[in-house]
C-alpha cells in the first residue's frame, strides 16, 4: 500500500510511475481530483479522512491531486491520471458541466470515473460509473420535517411564518437543498408560510446581513432555514443582535462544529448531519465496489441523518 | 438666463452629485418600506458598514497618494483567522498586539515594494491578494476558526459591545474616520499625500519623501485592515478563511464613490465615509425591497459608474465631452 500526493502546481510523473506501477497486481490504483482542499474544513477533513481510509485499505493504492477550485487544472489532472492509466478515477467536480469531457474521455479509456460530493450534469451521466455523495433533496426535505415537527410541539404549526437562507445561486446542492425544503414542508405543514428567500452564499457575514434585513422587514419570524449551518449562525447572531432568537426556531444543513454548539447552548434547533469523513468512505468504498464488479446503485447516496437538540449526545461534535 | 441656470444646475450636480444621488435614493427606499428610516435599521446599516468603511479609510490614503491597495480583502481574513487562534493560544491581552504587528508587517512589506522599489502597486497588491489568501489557508490548514469559550470572553466587546446606545463598531469607525480626517487634512504628513499622488516628481523635487510618505500609507492601510480584523472577529467570534474576500473591490468603490481620484492627489475621508455609506444603505435598500442579494450588485457598478462621469464632468465643467 503506497500513497502519493500530489499537489496543486506540483506535477510530478515520476512520483505517480512509482505509485501506480511499485506494487503487487491485485491492488487497485485509485486516482482522485479534489475541488479545492484547504479552502473550508469540510474539504481538508475529506481529504485526511480519504487517504486514512487508504491507508487502513491494503488492496488501494491513492493518488491524490487537488485542482484547487481551477477547472482547467481538474481537467489536465484528469489527462494525467488517464495517462497513468489509474484503475478507477473519483472526481470532485469543480464545475459540473465543463469537466463532462475530461470525465468521456476517461470513460472511452475504460477507466470507470466515480463522482463525488457534488454531481456532475447530466448529459455527463452517461460516462459515468456512480456517484457517491449527499442527498441534498432529502436533505431539504428532512430539514423542512425538523422544522415543522419543532413547530407542532410549540403549537404554532397553522400561522408561523419563516424565511430561507439559501446557498450560492447557481451550486447544485444549495438548488437541491432550496427544493427540498420548499417541497416538503408543504406537505407536512400546510399552513407554514415561507415568506421570503435570499442567498447568502454559503458565508456567515452575509447571511447576517441578510438576517438583519428580515428582521427589520418582518416583525413575526418564527422560524429560519439555512442551506447550511454556517449561514445558519450568521442568522442566529443577527437574531440576538436584536433580541429576537429566542422566538426563533434556527434549522440548518451539514452541521458544523459552530452549529453544534449552538445547538448545545440551546440557541440552535436541528440541522442535517453530513460527515465529511462518511462522504470520503463512501467515495473511496464506490470506487471499490466498481472495481471488484459489483452492482452499484447509479446514485450512492450515503445517509445524512437529522440532528437536533433532542438526540444530538448521539452525534461526535463535526471536526469542521 | 435659463442657460445659466442649466449651467449652474449641471456644476452643482458635478460637484455634489453623490450627495444628491445620496438624498434620492433615502428617499426613494424610505417612501418604498417606511422601515427603511427605522432607527434600528439605520444602526444596523452603519454597524454592518463599519468593517468595510474602516478599511476604506485606510485605502484613502494608499489612493490620495497615487497607488492601489487590492490586498486588504485577503489581509483582513488574515488578520480575523490569526486573532481568532491567538486568542484561544495566548489571551486576548496579547493576540490583539501580535495580530496588529503581523499586519503590520505585511502592510510594510507591500510598502517597501510600492515605495521604496517602485513596483507598480496594481501587480504588487494584485500579488499579494493571493499571497496572503495562501498564507492565511496555511496558517488555518483550511479549517474555520472559532474561539472556545464564546460566552466568557470579554474580546466581544469590539463587535458586539456599545457604549450610550451606540454600538462599538460605529463608535470605532467614526473615531478612526476623526483622527484619520484629521491626519490628512491638518498635518504636514496629510499634505505630503497630496503632493506626492498629485504630482510625485514635482514633490520629490520639493524635497518631500516619496517612498516614505507611500510606504507610510501602506502602513496606515494595514493598520485600518487589522482593526477591521479585530471588530469582524469580535463580532462573529468565528470566521471561514475567506471572510475578507471580495472585500477589496467593494473598498475601492467606496473610495471612488467619494470621489477620491484614482490618479492620485484627490479625496477625503469625509467623502469615502458618505461613499462607504451610500454602499450600505443601497444593499440594504435593495433587501428590504426585496430583490434578490445579487442586484445589489448590478444597481452598486451602476451608481459607481456614475460617480466617476460627474467626477469627470467636474473637471472639464461639463457633462458631456466636447471632443467626442
Amino acid at each position: 500500500m503506497k500513497i502519493s500526493t500530489k499537489f496543486a502546481l506540483v506535477c510530478s510523473t515520476a512520483m505517480l510511475g512509482t505509485a501506480a506501477f511499485g506494487e503487487a497486481h491485485s491492488s487497485y490504483t485509485i486516482g482522485i481530483t479534489q475541488n479545492n482542499v484547504g479552502v473550508d474544513s469540510y474539504q481538508t477533513t475529506y481529504e485526511q479522512a480519504f487517504i486514512a481510509a487508504a491507508e487502513e485499505n491494503d488492496a488501494v493504492e491513492v493518488v491524490v491531486l487537488d485542482a484547487g477550485g481551477d477547472v482547467a487544472r481538474q481537467i489536465a489532472q484528469m489527462e494525467d491520471l488517464i495517462q497513468q492509466e489509474v484503475d478507477a478515477i473519483i472526481i470532485w467536480p469543480t464545475n459540473g458541466e465543463a469537466v463532462i469531457p475530461a470525465v468521456r474521455k476517461a470513460s472511452q479509456a475504460d477507466i470507470p470515473v466515480i463522482v463525488t460530493n457534488s454531481n456532475i450534469a447530466e448529459q455527463g451521466f452517461d460516462f459515468v460509473a456512480s456517484f457517491s455523495g449527499p442527498d441534498n433533496i432529502t436533505q431539504g426535505a428532512r430539514s423542512a420535517e425538523i422544522m415543522c415537527d419543532r413547530f407542532k410541539a410549540q403549537g404554532i404549526e397553522g400561522e408561523a411564518q419563516i424565511v430561507q437562507i439559501s446557498g450560492q445561486p447557481g451550486y447544485t446542492t444549495a438548488i437541491e437543498r432550496a427544493k427540498g425544503f420548499e417541497d416538503r414542508l408543504p406537505e407536512v405543514c400546510p399552513d407554514v408560510t415561507l415568506v421570503e428567500t435570499q442567498p447568502g452564499d454559503w458565508n456567515r457575514e452575509k447571511s447576517q446581513q441578510v438576517m438583519e434585513a428580515f428582521l427589520v422587514k418582518y416583525d413575526d419570524i418564527d422560524g429560519v432555514y439555512a442551506g447550511d449551518d454556517n449561514m445558519g449562525v450568521g442568522a442566529l447572531n443577527a437574531a440576538k443582535a436584536a433580541g429576537r432568537a429566542g422566538d426563533i426556531t434556527f434549522v440548518g444543513a451539514t452541521n458544523f462544529a459552530v452549529g453544534y454548539e449552538a445547538m448545545a447552548a440551546g440557541e440552535y434547533w436541528g440541522s442535517i448531519y453530513q460527515s465529511p469523513v462518511d462522504d470520503a468512505e463512501a467515495a473511496l468504498q464506490t470506487a471499490i465496489d466498481v472495481l471488484d464488479g459489483k452492482d452499484v446503485p447509479f446514485l450512492n447516496y450515503f445517509d445524512t441523518p437529522k440532528i437536533t437538540q433532542d438526540n444530538m449526545d448521539e452525534f461526535t461534535k463535526p471536526v469542521f | 438666463m435659463a442657460e445659466l441656470t442649466r449651467k449652474g444646475l449641471q456644476g452643482f450636480l458635478a460637484r455634489q452629485g453623490i450627495l444628491v444621488a445620496f438624498a434620492v435614493f433615502m428617499i426613494a427606499f424610505a417612501v418604498a418600506n417606511p422601515r427603511f428610516i427605522d432607527i434600528d435599521n439605520v444602526f444596523g446599516v452603519i454597524r454592518s458598514s463599519a468593517i468595510l468603511g474602516v478599511m476604506a479609510l485606510g485605502v484613502t490614503f494608499v489612493v490620495i497618494g497615487g497607488n492601489l491597495d487590492l490586498s486588504v480583502g485577503s489581509m483582513m481574513s488574515f488578520s480575523t483567522i490569526v486573532v481568532l487562534d491567538l486568542h484561544d493560544k495566548i489571551g486576548p491581552t496579547l493576540a490583539i498586539p501580535s495580530m496588529f504587528a503581523m499586519t503590520l508587517a505585511l502592510g510594510a512589506f507591500i510598502g517597501i515594494l510600492v515605495g521604496y522599489l517602485k513596483l507598480n502597486s496594481l501587480i504588487v497588491t494584485l500579488g499579494m491578494l493571493s499571497a496572503i489568501h495562501g498564507l492565511t489557508l496555511t496558517y488555518s490548514g483550511g479549517k474555520n476558526m472559532d474561539i472556545a469559550d464564546k460566552s466568557g470572553t470579554w474580546f466581544s466587546v469590539f463587535g458586539q459591545g456599545s457604549v450610550a446606545g451606540l454600538p462599538m463598531p460605529i463608535l470605532i469607525f467614526a473615531g478612526l474616520a476623526i483622527v484619520l480626517s484629521i491626519i490628512l487634512s491638518r498635518t504636514p504628513f496629510g499634505r505630503k499625500v497630496y503632493a506626492v499622488g498629485g504630482n510625485g516628481v514635482a514633490a520629490t523635487f520639493s524635497g518631500i519623501p516619496r517612498a516614505r510618505v507611500v510606504f507610510m500609507t501602506y502602513l496606515m492601510s494595514s493598520f485600518c485592515v487589522a482593526t477591521a480584523g479585530l471588530i469582524q472577529a469580535s463580532r462573529s467570534l468565528g470566521s471561514q478563511n475567506t471572510v475578507g474576500q471580495g472585500m477589496e473591490l467593494e473598498v475601492l468603490a467606496a473610495v471612488i464613490l467619494g470621489g477620491a481620484s484614482l490618479l492620485g492627489g484627490s479625496g477625503t475621508i469625509f467623502k469615502t465615509v458618505i461613499g462607504v455609506l451610500i454602499l450600505g444603505f443601497i444593499q440594504n435598500g435593495l433587501l428590504l425591497l426585496g430583490l434578490a442579494f445579487y442586484a445589489q450588485y448590478i444597481v452598486t457598478w451602476i451608481i459607481i459608474i456614475l460617480a466617476v462621469w460627474l467626477d469627470i464632468a467636474a473637471k472639464r465643467g461639463g457633462l458631456w465631452s466636447r471632443i467626442a
